[in-house]
């Protein structure tokens, strides 16, 4: 490729990385404008956002703010945090079990079950979402938390799934017949010798499953209870009735928590492959 | 050995049981219930009376039950527009990623992680977040009216929240990331010594790129435009704050008939329309891939 093409690309490159940052940037620029009236237009640094959503005192009023107890917001939080950690666990273990399954055995129905495994993926969430509110409707299941962890884990398992088969297939199985031919039972050589070795595709999923059920808004609107509100359905709703400048300052705190969970996944794949 | 043979295949059922637990009682009946619910009688006050009755479908596609109620050409042209608007969203990120995947694939070693990385990390982003950024982006008060209006390109704020360009422009923002992926996967394969080769035996750069390149990123990009596809059809979140009450798409009349109109078979059967374009979609995919990928194992 010659130089005037290579720098073209590069400034290609540059302006997508900014078509990927500024809408985000810019939530963060205003989530400090003390500028109450108009956000858009810079009028100094402020924390009182911030600090509005924990209820500490500001000199901003009533009208201005949506939360006007974080009970709520501090609500959806908690049912968010016990969902993505119900979800993710059981779906962790769901996920690695079936990957097992289908790595160490040969069975008929095998390519049925890989089949099977990808459809909750490409399903459209709309369409997961009704079948699953009219399916718990139906069999008369209370709509709660509960509902929502496991509709969460109808897909995702098969996340986890196909990370741990991934690191399933890049493995050395000698590993594992030089275990059992040296006298280990099948629990001590998954224990020993396999668990070690696919540990940083389940810590993987697991953490892509969390990142992905505490972000879950469209399955999970229809799933869940009037008292069941999670953090993506409260934002929702509080954009639903308009724009308001402290909402900047719970997405910058919601970015910042997902960033740091994905940046931690991505810098252990990369550590230890 | 018989003992070895059964101890593996119990250790096979045990591992199963979970997932073939979870998939078949909340995946596949309710799906099930779903599709059977399409083809029954709406009840007055929500609910439904266990009868056949093709009419949901009908109301859609123009053979609604003579009686009750008037062919209503709303909902096909809702479809359509849904198509059409994820069609485009898909042309749209598939013209803004393939560059890129190139620019990421120059980089080496640690500032490739690096670039990718960048790249990977607005994905795990909250939607509603990203959604949100638009909305601040595109409003009347916004902040494109705010540059163009202060750089004198305009005098009076443009309108471009509740429109399809708006709805479009924030599918495209939230889908980047699933078209860049597969992009990336199959530039990444791209053997450099075949481009090489191309431009030695003296093909024109564009030559280059039709004989040799675009064939052999196709799956990636044919990959990426049906997992774009796909979120883009059925979403109801971006319209909903996006496009307002003017640019309805088929989800949010799946989610009215749900929350507010409760007339779930109706819904029901909009959603089997939408899981029925899908999985023909994907259906044409595996076949064309299936084949694809034997015609190029004979080709090598």
């Amino acid at each position: 490729m010659s130089r005037r093409s290579g720098r073209v690309l590069d400034a290609y490159g540059a302006a997508f990385l900014l078509l990927l940052y500024a809408p985000i940037a810019l939530i963060l620029v205003y989530s400090f404008n003390s500028n109450v009236v108009n956000m858009m237009a810079w009028e100094g640094f402020t924390l009182d956002w911030y600090r509005s959503i924990f209820g500490l005192t500001t000199r901003l009023s009533e009208s201005q703010i949506y939360v006007h107890s974080t009970e709520a917001l501090l609500a959806a939080v908690r049912h968010s945090a016990i969902v993505a950690l119900c979800a993710s666990m059981l779906s962790t273990a769901i996920g690695t079990a079936t990957a097992l399954g289908l790595a160490r055995h040969d069975f008929r129905l095998k390519r049925v079950y890989q089949g099977l495994l990808v459809l909750p993926m490409v399903m459209p969430d709309i369409v997961l979402g009704i079948a699953l509110l009219i399916f718990f409707v139906g069999a008369g299941f209370k709509l709660g938390l509960t509902t929502i962890v496991v509709g969460h884990c109808v897909f995702l398992s098969s996340y986890v799934f196909v990370i741990v088969s991934a690191r399933l297939a890049g493995m050395n199985t000698e590993l594992e017949e030089a275990s059992a031919d040296l006298g280990a039972g099948p629990w001590t050589t998954f224990r020993r010798v396999t668990l070690p070795q696919i540990m940083p595709g389940v810590v993987g999923g697991a953490l892509l499953a969390f990142i992905i059920s505490l972000d879950d808004l469209v399955i999970t609107y229809f799933i869940a209870g009037v008292d069941s509100t999670t953090l993506p359905l409260f934002i929702y709703g509080m954009l639903r009735r308009g724009i308001k400048p402290e909402i900047n300052a719970i997405a910058i705190l919601l970015l910042v928590f997902s960033f740091v969970v994905a940046a931690t996944g991505l810098w252990l794949r990369s550590r230890r492959q | 050995m018989t003992t070895l043979a059964g101890s593996r295949r119990l250790r096979l059922a045990a591992l199963l049981t979970p997932v073939t637990l979870l998939l078949g009682s909340c995946f596949l009946v309710p799906l099930g219930i779903m599709a059977l619910y399409s083809f029954l009688t709406p009840g007055l006050y929500g609910g439904v009376e266990w009868n056949f009755y093709p009419y949901n479908y009908g109301r859609v596609l123009g053979a609604p039950l003579g009686d009750v109620e008037d062919f209503d050409p709303v909902y096909i042209e809702i479809l359509l527009r849904s198509l059409r608007l994820a069609g485009t969203v898909v042309v749209l990120t598939l013209a803004v990623c393939y560059p890129a995947a190139f620019w990421v694939s120059r980089f080496h070693g640690e500032r490739k992680s690096f670039v990718l990385f960048l790249v990977t990390l607005p994905f795990f982003a909250s939607l509603i977040i990203r959604v949100y950024a638009w909305m601040l982006i595109l409003r009347p008060t916004g902040f494109l009216n705010l540059v163009l209006e202060s750089a004198g390109v305009i005098d009076a704020p443009l309108q471009i929240i509740f429109t399809e360009v708006s709805v479009v422009a924030g599918l495209v923002y939230i889908l980047l990331p699933f078209m860049f992926l597969p992009i990336y996967a199959s530039v990444e394969k791209l053997d450099p010594a075949l481009v090489q080769a191309s431009e030695d035996l003296g093909a024109t750069p564009w030559q280059t790129f039709r004989r040799v390149v675009l064939p052999l990123t196709l799956p990636g990009v044919i990959g990426g435009s049906l997992i774009v596809f796909i979120p883009a059809f059925g979403n109801f979140v971006v319209p909903a704050l996006l496009g307002g009450a003017k640019v309805m798409l088929v989800g949010n009349i799946i989610e009215q008939q749900f929350l507010a109109a409760r007339n779930w078979p109706f819904g029901a059967a909009l959603a089997m329309l939408i899981l029925g374009t899908v999985l023909v979609l994907m259906l044409i995919y595996v076949l064309r891939i299936g084949r694809g990928g034997v015609a190029a194992g004979a080709k090598a």
